[in-house]
């Protein structure tokens, strides 16, 4: 090849190469990082909550009149929304994954206050909460209906059992038997024991930007407050017409009461991850016009340099060069332009992710993203100077006999 | 002379239009990305109030567990405990101070055909109304009798008004909230101060609440509270046992105008923990603090870091936008040799040729920069599609952003004009003007 | 070795035909040294330009070493050009972006020639023209005969058989000019089939014939023996 004098020739025009390795070093920073960011949120979107999503809602019950008897309007709700057609079942719950609010606490292996403690996100249901979440339990059992107690507001003593998620349970024991996990008594609340007595698969916690966002558990209270979150799962496919059907068994049971803020789990999964799929798609969008700007930046200039070297190019055609070797010629000349731009790239994207990282929450990339990143410029700096080299092909060779 | 540059300037940009849209294209997108970020972090940056926001104190004691720091490293607690915040309150240490915490309302209205609705509450002291500058339409907000008596009065924000009493002056009128009754002492006129500095415990950029009652008819009247409450020690059950216990769930403001002031306070405040700390409370070391406005904010980090992130992406994305417009020009200066030397040949001095392209370069970058606001408003009405109500308060453009939209737009095509500029003054006439 | 039949060429815009040449028949045997005279705009040029593959024509027919060039493709003219024709310039068309090595290697870069041996031809052919020492140098920090000199170089260093010059000496002061023309001479005993555009008369002098072109035409052709009158 003839790299040789491609390179002294370049080095003749340094500024314009040096314009064109600059804006591909900065765009290759800056889409690699935003790259490994998008991944990063579009992988947090990707995580299964545990739930059947598709088949559940919730709706909010508020009672306000004076003769509001909470605990038998909870029952008969309860009682009327399992036997509604298209209801697989239905329980209170005091909080719902992914939707940004709900309670934590924390477990310990050994009761005190000095001793480790695991944060676990807490779910109050009865014996119909594995059902109804559509959970999958993976060892030991669900609750029976005599585990099951009412927490009365204020109140901060817990039940005797509690069923935790896999990820809970291998997190305080690990290298520890899913089957010999059940059965283990940790502590709450410092040193109130509770007994392990089920394990499932998967449930998530509420906060979708939680470090231990997998730590969850249930337990077997129904919440007597005055405002409780009814979830439903429908049969598969009738949420839409479950729905309004809720709704009104609940207002036609007790009109003491607002029946409020229904959501249906997917509606949930979106908004609890607005901001990672809002960044996500701006980043993506900022990338994509970046590396356009770039590409026409790539086009505008080389179509400059084709127009500036016409003679030159006539005078290699007269001497001989086929089209072929001026678009080589081109496309050499911006490619060593481009592996310089790229391999700054490299070294500027390490930089700027060395400072993202440690000034604010944002992944490290791995190595192999550098790569990928440099052959994309790459690609992107051929594929904009293909149009000018092919005009370049098309100066006659006629031109170097012209005297202007 | 100006208009003989700015007509030459123009004909060039008509002869090579593509070119020259392709430049106006690149500062407009530029400037359209980087201003819209921009405007975003310009609002959740801002000063909510700036009048009064460096004497107003947000204050921070660390009542939290012996053994782990609230928020490491060593940072107090965001909230106070109700035995603290009372204690502040009843000494009265500041000019003006306040206790506040966020609560919700069933309200029922007289008229039969309005269905009862929940409204959000916020709770606070008389001196709520005055420290933080809210405005009234109607009446007043109450007063420190009012809070002494617990008395059930209420005062409505514009909207809430608008919907119960249809906008009249409803001073003196009574409604039903969660089963009680309460008297209305004052309407408020529009007011939603951004970031939402007084509460940011649930999110800055929230609406202001609903209604306004007093702070001491939550333990009075047993309202249902709302907002955040963390408990690091478990409390026993029953409602005076919470209030009693160790939760944090109670924003307090004092007003410090001066350096002596602030000074002082925080002695008070040393002096109250060393106390309690004789009762078994308060075991971590002393560490209390005041922040203003604008420190609070800061600390809180309001300013989040997807939007520092996003701030750093757009800045370097309007550089590579300034590269791409330095290649363009340059290469169109140049390409323009030959003009260049038959204008030198012709007499016209450097410092003349300067000034021509360098009015070419901010021609264009008044386009880019109008361009650039017309992309600024789209990008903003996007980021309201993408993030709907979570990001309504900071999606607005003002007219310090529209003038540093063209501002930053022009300077930054001088700036990318100015080196393609200087090496097309510098061209040899004379090399120019040969046969070839 | 150059055999043209009835060759035409018309340049077209939207509006207007031009015959750059008409009907031009005209045979060079291998081995001469031919100067093409004419005023401005009588097809110099364009003769030039076809005669060296740098342009088709319309109509008639061209053979160059016994090949009949309008058959052929871009390509295949593009290789003939690189093996067997020297172009010689006015303005010496040097690459201004390379240095005097760079200039005189770009044919032979072309041609496909070893590292070792392209090294070799351009020592030897800078020898010829007596540019060894400016071998670094860029077109623009020489002389216009050094510039002249080196773009001959460059037209030899392939050992093509045939050369064309056009205006060789045309933006060069006479005693440089002399120099050049002497150079040409040089070559043309050695072998070298050499056509030269010119509008001097006392250059034409010193060729083997002389064509006399007018409006795109053959107006004469003549031994250089004779006084030229144009």
């Amino acid at each position: 090849m003839e790299t040789g004098p491609i390179l002294r020739a370049l080095s003749r025009n340094k500024t314009g190469a040096l314009l064109i390795a600059l804006q591909i070093a900065f765009t290759m920073t800056v889409v690699v990082n935003a790259w490994y960011m998008v991944g990063e949120r579009l992988g947090n979107i990707d995580r299964p909550s545990g739930l059947l999503e598709e088949d559940i809602f919730y709706v909010s019950s508020t009672g306000f009149a004076e003769d509001f008897n909470i605990k038998v309007t909870i029952e008969e709700d309860l009682l009327a929304l399992r036997q509604l057609p298209g209801v697989v079942d239905a329980v209170t719950i005091n909080a719902v994954p992914l939707s940004g609010g709900g309670w934590s606490m924390g477990l310990r292996i050994d009761p005190g206050d000095d001793t480790q403690s695991w944060p676990v996100a807490v779910y109050m249901v009865d014996q119909h909460g594995v059902n109804t979440l559509g959970l999958n339990l993976v060892a030991g059992d669900d609750f029976d209906v005599a585990d099951v107690e009412w927490r009365e507001p204020g109140q901060t003593s817990w039940p005797d059992k509690v069923v935790i998620s896999q990820a809970m349970a291998t997190a305080m024991f690990p290298d520890m038997d899913l089957n010999n996990i059940v059965g283990k008594t940790v502590y709450i609340s410092n040193d109130e024991p509770v007994m392990i007595s089920g394990i499932v698969e998967k449930l998530q916690a509420p906060w979708s930007g939680w470090n231990s966002i997998e730590q969850s558990m249930l337990v077997p209270q129904k919440t007597a407050f005055s405002s409780v979150r009814y979830m439903v799962r429908t049969e598969p496919g009738r949420l839409d017409e479950v729905i309004p059907r809720v709704e009104t068994t609940l207002l036609n049971l007790n009109d003491g009461r607002l029946v409020r803020n229904t959501m249906t789990m997917t509606e949930t999964r979106e908004r609890g991850y607005l901001l990672d799929q809002g960044l996500a798609t701006i980043l993506t969008v900022v990338m994509a016009v970046l590396l356009l700007i770039t590409a026409v930046g790539v086009l505008g200039l080389a179509s400059f340099s084709v127009r500036r070297r016409t003679r030159q190019i006539g005078v290699r055609r007269a001497l001989g060069a086929t089209q072929q070797d001026i678009l080589r010629y081109f496309l050499v000349e911006n490619a060593c332009i481009a592996l310089i731009g790229v391999f700054a790239g490299a070294l500027m994207t390490v930089g700027l992710n060395a400072w993202l990282v440690g000034a604010m929450s944002f992944p490290k990339i791995q190595w192999g993203a550098i790569p990928i990143g440099m052959i994309l410029l790459v690609l992107v700096a051929q594929l904009s100077v293909i149009g000018p080299a092919r005009r370049a092909c098309g100066v006659s060779p006629a031109v170097a006999t012209r005297t202007v | 002379m100006l208009l003989y540059y700015a007509r030459i300037a123009w004909v060039s940009i008509l002869s090579n239009w593509f070119l020259s849209l392709l430049m106006v294209t690149a500062v407009g997108l530029g400037i359209g990305v980087c201003m819209t970020i921009v405007t975003v972090n310009y609002i959740m940056g801002s000063d909510p109030i700036p009048n009064k926001s460096s004497e107003l104190f947000y204050v921070q004691m660390d009542s939290w567990d012996p053994n782990d720091a609230f928020r490491e490293p060593n940072e107090p607690p965001n909230q106070l405990t109700y035995l603290d915040a009372m204690a502040l309150m009843t000494a009265g240490q500041a000019s003006r101070q306040t206790a506040s915490s966020a609560a919700s309302l069933i309200l029922e209205l007289d008229q039969p055909d309005l269905k009862p609705f929940i409204a959000s509450a916020r709770t606070g002291f008389a001196d709520f109304f005055p420290m933080f500058d809210v405005p009234f339409l109607y009446g007043s907000g109450w007063s420190k009798a009012e809070d002494d008596a617990r008395s059930q009065v209420i005062v409505l924000s514009k909207e809430t008004n608008e919907r119960i009493f249809g906008g009249e002056n409803s001073v003196g009128r009574t409604l039903r909230a969660s089963g009680h009754t309460f008297t209305v002492v004052g309407v408020i006129d529009d007011w939603g101060p951004v970031p939402k500095f007084f509460d940011i415990t649930t999110g800055p950029f929230n609406e202001v609440e609903d209604v306004f009652v007093p702070f001491n008819l939550i333990v009075e009247l047993e309202l249902s509270r709302s907002g955040n409450t963390n408990c690091w020690k478990p409390s026993a059950d029953g409602f005076v046992a919470f209030l009693n216990s160790e939760c944090i769930w109670i924003q307090f403001w004092a007003e410090l105008p001066t350096a002596a002031e602030q000074e002082a306070y925080l002695s008070y405040l040393d002096a109250h923990v060393m106390q309690q700390k004789e009762l078994g409370r308060f075991q971590r070391p002393l560490n209390n603090r005041i922040s203003d406005v604008n420190a609070w904010m800061e600390n809180q980090r309001v300013v989040q870091d997807e939007a520092q992130i996003m701030l750093v992406v757009a800045v370097m994305f309007l550089f590579v936008c300034l590269l791409n417009t330095i290649g363009l020009l340059l290469s169109k200066f140049l390409g323009r040799s030959q003009e260049i030397g038959l204008r030198r040949a012709l007499g016209a001095s450097k410092a003349t040729l300067f000034a021509q392209y360098m009015i070419e370069s901010a021609m264009i970058g008044v386009a880019g920069g109008v361009l650039g606001l017309i992309l600024t408003w789209v990008g903003l009405r996007g980021l309201e599609g993408l993030f709907g109500d979570f990001i309504a308060n900071l999606v607005t453009l003002d007219w310090v952003m529209v003038a540093s939209a063209i501002v930053l737009a022009i300077a930054a095509s001088l700036l990318a004009g100015f080196y393609p500029t200087w090496r097309a003054c510098n061209v040899a006439p004379a090399a120019q003007l040969k046969a070839q | 070795m150059l055999d043209m039949q009835q060759v035409a060429k018309i340049y077209r815009t939207d509006t207007v035909e031009t015959h750059a040449l008409k009907n031009l028949t005209f045979v060079v045997a291998e081995g001469e040294f031919v100067a093409v005279v004419g005023p401005s705009g009588s097809g110099k040029t364009t003769f030039l330009s076809v005669a060296g593959l740098l342009e088709t024509f319309d109509t008639g027919s061209y053979k160059l070493d016994g090949q009949d060039v309008s058959q052929l493709n871009d390509r295949q003219r593009s290789r003939l050009r690189n093996e067997k024709i020297g172009f010689i310039f006015q303005s010496f068309n040097l690459i201004p972006d390379l240095n005097v090595f760079d200039n005189v290697d770009v044919p032979l870069r072309y041609r496909g020639f070893s590292a070792s041996e392209r090294r070799a031809r351009i020592e030897a052919q800078l020898e010829v023209v007596g540019l060894s020492g400016r071998m670094k140098h860029l077109p623009s920090q020489l002389s216009g005969g050094q510039q002249q000199r080196v773009a001959i170089a460059r037209a030899l260093a392939g050992e093509p058989r045939f050369l064309l010059a056009d205006e060789p000496t045309g933006n060069l002061d006479s005693a440089t000019a002399a120099g050049v023309m002497t150079l040409l001479e040089e070559l043309n005993q050695q072998g070298t089939t050499i056509i030269m555009v010119t509008h001097d008369n006392d250059l034409a002098r010193r060729t083997g014939r002389a064509i006399s072109l007018k409006d795109g035409a053959v107006q004469e052709i003549f031994e250089t023996s004779k006084a030229v009158s144009v």
